[in-house]
């Protein structure tokens, strides 16, 4: 059925490819499968799925590597899975091009839920036919980007140009890991360093948007890679 | 890292086991015996025994058979030396250290090299190839030999100039001696016309097998025939400014080698010693030398009375022997009065026997000195001349006033004298006591003797009344001189005395390595005015000084002298490698020795149980250090060796301790975490074999059970794994931690977040500061210490409990909490709450299941980030777990 999207899983252990294969045929979704970094590149080449997970632990090639050659010609959403503590190479990855990432182990939900935002935004590019939308909404929280107003639940909420120009890139991709590379050079440019900045940034949003910002429901931070808005609440 | 300590004492250990070369000499009795033609010889039989054997250097005029032997053995060309106004082809030693051959042939012991290579004489270089372990074979005359220097000279009538020291020839491990018959041996020199008589031959031969012989008889005597035989001989040999003390030496040294006993060689300063012209200084120096060399102990005693100085040392130390020269020189007025130094001893020495070696040397004269040592004692001062015309004065008026009152001339006489004597005793030298004798005289004569107011002495009487006074104006003021030098002398030695025994107690309560460098090198500067540098051994115990990483030149710490000129050439490259030298070859070198003679300064090994632990070198820039200074270095040296040893040691223990610390550490981690993980994995197992074998028996609601029971060992085994990642984030060595910036309140968000994530039914209630708290550290391993916290905190508390988080801000720290209303902690566990090892017994692992790991782990990452960490029992019920975080750091990248 061609309603369902396809996705190409590279992963070398066998057991993990099992259950998360298991997973995903049981939620719809097609799968095709290798072990190899290689092979990866060429599967993604001639079957084009929609989203890839790569696992960046692999034996011939480093996941990095197949990452920087894929993205050479293509846009694929990629998730990437690295072990837990291997902070620096998820970072490298997000800012090679790499969508999202997982940390193994991961539980059902997760990866379910990276794959669905993944996709969507994905197809977002794909379709030309979504205009820029005027607003977007995420539980109470809403952004009209017209009149360039934040509210939630109603209440205004003033926030200074930097906050604003964050949070805009936030809500265009909710569920979405932005790195805080990212986030500094699409806000100040790309010649800056100011993460001290950003933090501060961060924390009077938090003030501002959130109940106690000790318990972020809208902006998470994902300690030592970036923040992200999640899609509902 | 590579530890200090097993690095120093690996060193020792192999320093201790480092072989050093094996020396054959091959003795001969005269040139032409067939020496290097056996040594050759000997070098092919082990050239085909597969030995690595070099030639190091051949003297050039060697017979053609010789040199025939030379055909196949590999040879080092020798080095071009530049010596006074020619050329000079010399052995290259440093090329010899480099090819570091098994067994190196070098000609001719006793060369003295040129001017401007390291060492004076070769036999230096051969201990140094000895020293690097290279096996020397090398060719020795019995002339070359130093203690038999005289004999040698008696035979050949040749004053031999290249000896080498006796130390050299009998601690050698072989020695061939190459023996033919005289007659031979003057046929061979038909040849080449050598100038030594049948008769010289023979008697060198004879000196050459007695020297053989007794090295065979030492060997074969047992050690405690030995003692016994010599029990109670000890030489003690003379030493005055004569050059013939070096013949008394040179027989002190045989026969102490003879009867195996020790032998010391004195010499005393007094008050003439000071006076000495630089030539008798030279000599005195030079005899000395030459009696350490060929091995006695120096001792050297100030003092006035030659005889009773001796005689009381004797006494002291139990000489049995005494051995002076005799001069035929002093016919001064003195020796007409006192009896012969050796008539002295025997009287003062009765059971001593004295040795008087004659003195071979024409007379010299004494009258150049003697001019020099009479305008030595004129003190010439304002002050006492004061003192002499007050002194003059006084007496005449005070002898006015006794004629006045009717006292005789017999009276005034007396306070003339008396006058004299004062002055004399408040006076410095001689001059002033004589001439206030003789004025006095006249004094007396012009004033109180009739006729008076002439110079007339009428009385007979009077003369020898002059005679009188004026001896007694000698007397005293030789006296008085006397005692004010001897009064000069000791406060010198009672300062020295004083300094040293300062810089002992100074060094005894310093630490720290740089500390006693620069102690060191400020008394070094204070006592001797020269400048001092210091060098160090290097961290690692190597045989290299302490080198700095920003100039090319080594690390020396240098301290200046403030009245020397700049002495920064010290820190040198040139400087530091003599200084590398005296390191490698535990010696002294530099200005003043045979080694290293240009260098700019006097290097001395700091030496502690035969290891180097450090150089130092002073530079005299207005002239070398004399003796006595060089003895007082030396002393210091000794003392400033022990503080360093102290301070290296101290230093290994603590690295030792650190590294048991962290041992210990390790094996309780290991220890705790293979007890922790059988738990979990014992339930999976279990939990999954049950499904696996009776799945069709089990129904729905055990069967979900089981798997849920899967999935949470499964669960908190990740949380143990990434505890256990934690601490490999900890850097090994340093135990600290890569700190940034991060918000607490963002690390406390994601720690909550997931562990809602596994205890979604829980209530947590979490409070942060107002404003932004940016705290310096690991957010990922603080993000785990709040995990391990919260879920203790859960795993602890009724099911609808609340675990409350809070942060603040106090001061300089920040404080994160965590706390819960359940029972709280039982009053034993306090004492192990953070320990992973607890004494068996005192819990059952199912209860405090995951506190002993989590819980020292968190301790360990608080501690890495400066930080502390306690727990406390609520009032209300429920305990509370605080750690703090420094809110300021010095090492922080973004």
């Amino acid at each position: 059925m061609s309603n369902k999207s396809l996705l190409l899983i590279v992963e070398d252990d066998e057991k993990i490819c099992n259950f998360i294969s298991a997973i995903l045929t049981s939620n719809d979704y097609q799968i095709i499968r290798t072990a190899r970094g290689k092979e990866a590149v060429s599967m993604a080449a001639s079957y084009s799925p929609d989203l890839i997970l790569l696992d960046l632990g692999l034996p011939d090639m480093d996941g990095v590597e197949v990452l920087r050659t894929i993205r050479q010609w293509s846009g694929i959403p990629i998730i990437v899975v690295s072990a837990r503590g291997q902070e620096r190479e998820k970072v490298e990855a997000l800012d090679l091009g790499a969508d999202d990432y997982l940390t193994k182990p991961f539980g059902t939900s997760e990866l379910l839920a990276r794959i669905r935002t993944g996709i969507r935004h994905s197809q977002k590019n794909v379709s030309v036919s979504f205009p820029e939308s005027e607003k977007m909404t995420v539980g109470d929280l809403e952004i009209n980007y017209q009149k360039r107003l934040v509210s939630m639940a109603g209440k205004e909420i003033h926030l200074t140009p930097i906050e604003y120009k964050i949070i805009v890139l936030l809500s265009k991709n909710t569920g979405k890991v932005l790195t805080h590379d990212f986030i500094m050079k699409e806000t100040w440019g790309p010649y800056t360093n100011e993460i001290q900045a950003l933090r501060v940034n961060m924390a009077n949003i938090r003030r501002k948007l959130e109940i106690n910002p000790a318990e972020p429901r809208y902006i998470l931070t994902e300690v030592g890679v970036g923040y992200r808005m999640v899609e509902e609440i | 890292m590579k530890s200090q300590g097993g690095g120093g004492v690996q060193d020792i250990r192999a320093r201790a086991a480092k072989k050093t070369g094996k020396l054959k000499i091959f003795f001969g009795y005269a040139p032409g015996v067939g020496k290097t033609y056996a040594m050759l010889d000997d070098a092919r039989s082990q050239l085909k025994n597969r030995v690595d054997v070099v030639v190091g250097y051949l003297e050039p005029h060697t017979g053609s058979e010789t040199i025939q032997l030379l055909d196949g053995l590999p040879a080092l060309p020798p080095k071009t030396v530049k010596h006074k106004n020619h050329y000079r082809k010399e052995f290259d030693l440093d090329a010899a250290l480099k090819r570091k051959p098994e067994l190196l042939l070098v000609d001719v012991l006793a060369h003295s090299n040129a001017d401007g290579m390291r060492n004076k004489k070769r036999y230096q270089d051969i201990e140094e190839l000895l020293n690097a372990g290279i096996d020397v074979y090398t060719t020795v005359n019995v002339q070359h030999i130093e203690s038999l220097r005289d004999l040698m000279q008696d035979i050949t009538k040749v004053n031999e100039q290249d000896t080498i020291p006796d130390y050299m020839f009998d601690s050698a491990d072989k020695v061939e001696l190459i023996d033919i018959e005289p007659d031979e041996l003057m046929k061979r020199y038909a040849e080449k016309k050598r100038p030594l008589s049948l008769e010289s031959l023979r008697l060198l031969r004879e000196t050459a097998m007695r020297k053989v012989t007794d090295r065979i008889v030492n060997e074969n005597q047992n050690e405690q025939l030995l003692s016994a035989k010599t029990a109670g001989i000890k030489l003690l040999v003379c030493i005055s400014s004569s050059p013939s003390a070096a013949k008394c030496i040179r027989w002190t040294a045989r026969s102490a080698e003879a009867f195996h006993a020790p032998w010391t060689a004195l010499y005393i300063e007094d008050m003439e010693s000071r006076y000495f012209t630089e030539e008798e200084k030279k000599n005195v120096q030079e005899n000395l030398d030459l009696a350490e060399l060929l091995g006695a102990k120096i001792v050297t005693l100030n003092g006035h009375g030659l005889a009773s100085i001796i005689a009381e040392y004797a006494r002291l130390t139990g000489i049995t022997n005494i051995i002076i020269g005799k001069s035929r020189n002093k016919k001064t007025l003195k020796t007409l009065f006192d009896p012969a130094l050796e008539d002295k001893l025997i009287g003062l020495l009765p059971n001593i026997e004295i040795h008087i070696i004659p003195s071979s040397w024409p007379q010299r004269s004494y009258r150049e000195p003697r001019r020099k040592r009479i305008s030595q004692d004129l003190f010439l001062s304002w002050p006492d001349i004061w003192k002499t015309i007050g002194g003059l004065t006084g007496a005449t008026l005070l002898s006015f006033g006794l004629r006045a009152l009717e006292f005789g001339n017999q009276n005034i006489i007396m306070v003339y004298i008396l006058s004299v004597f004062f002055i004399s005793r408040l006076t410095m030298g001689y001059v002033y006591g004589i001439t206030a004798s003789v004025l006095s005289v006249l004094v007396f004569n012009f004033f109180f003797v009739s006729p008076l107011f002439t110079f007339y002495a009428i009385q007979t009487g009077y003369p020898v009344t002059f005679v009188i006074m004026l001896i007694v104006a000698l007397i005293t003021s030789t006296t008085t001189v006397r005692i004010q030098t001897q009064a000069r002398l000791a406060a010198e030695r009672e300062g020295r005395t004083e300094l040293l025994y300062e810089i002992n107690k100074r060094l005894l309560t310093t630490r720290g390595l740089q500390h006693i460098v620069t102690l060191t090198n400020e008394y070094i500067v204070k006592l001797f005015k020269c400048s001092a540098v210091f060098y160090t051994r290097d961290q690692y115990g190597s045989a290299n000084l302490h080198r700095s990483s920003n100039h090319h030149g080594s690390s020396g710490i240098l301290t200046q002298s403030p009245a020397e000129p700049d002495a920064s050439f010290l820190l040198s490259e040139r400087e530091s490698k003599v200084a590398q030298w005296v390191f490698a070859n535990q010696k002294q070198a530099g200005a003043g020795t045979d080694t290293h003679t240009e260098a700019g300064a006097y290097y001395m090994p700091i030496i502690s149980q035969g290891d180097v632990l450090g150089v130092v070198g002073v530079t005299c820039l207005k002239g070398r250090l004399n003796r006595n200074n060089r003895l007082l270095l030396k002393m210091i040296i000794s003392q400033v060796a022990m503080a360093l040893e102290r301070q290296y040691l101290s230093d290994e223990q603590r690295q030792i301790l650190i590294e048991s610390e962290k041992e210990k550490m390790r094996s309780n981690l290991l220890r705790a975490i293979s007890h922790d993980l059988r738990t979990p994995l014992t339930g999976i197992l279990g939990a999954s074999s049950a499904i696996l074998e009776n799945g069709d028996h089990l129904d729905k609601e055990t069967h979900i059970q089981l798997v849920s029971n899967i999935k949470e060992d499964s669960q908190w085994l990740i949380r143990m794994v990434e505890n256990l990642l934690s601490v490999t984030r900890i850097k090994e060595g340093t135990m600290n931690v890569a700190k940034t910036f991060e918000a607490a309140e963002e690390i406390v968000a994601e720690a909550i977040s997931r562990t809602r994530h596994r205890y979604p039914d829980r209530k947590i209630a979490v409070q942060v500061p107002e404003d932004l708290l940016l705290v310096p550290m690991d957010g990922k391993l603080i993000e785990q210490v709040l995990i391990n916290l919260l879920e203790n905190a859960v795993k602890h508390s009724p099911d609808d409990a609340v675990t409350a988080v809070r942060v603040t801000k106090a001061g300089a720290q920040a404080i994160f909490e965590v706390s819960d209303n359940g029972p709280g902690v039982a009053e034993e566990d306090f004492p192990y709450l953070f320990e992973s090892y607890v004494p068996c017994g005192k819990r059952s692992s199912d209860s405090a299941r995951g506190m002993g790991i989590g819980l020292s782990i968190c301790m360990s990452i608080i501690k890495a980030h400066n930080g502390k960490m306690e727990a406390a029992n609520k009032e209300q019920g429920g305990a509370v777990f605080r750690f703090t975080l420094p809110l300021e750091e010095e090492n922080i990248y973004e």
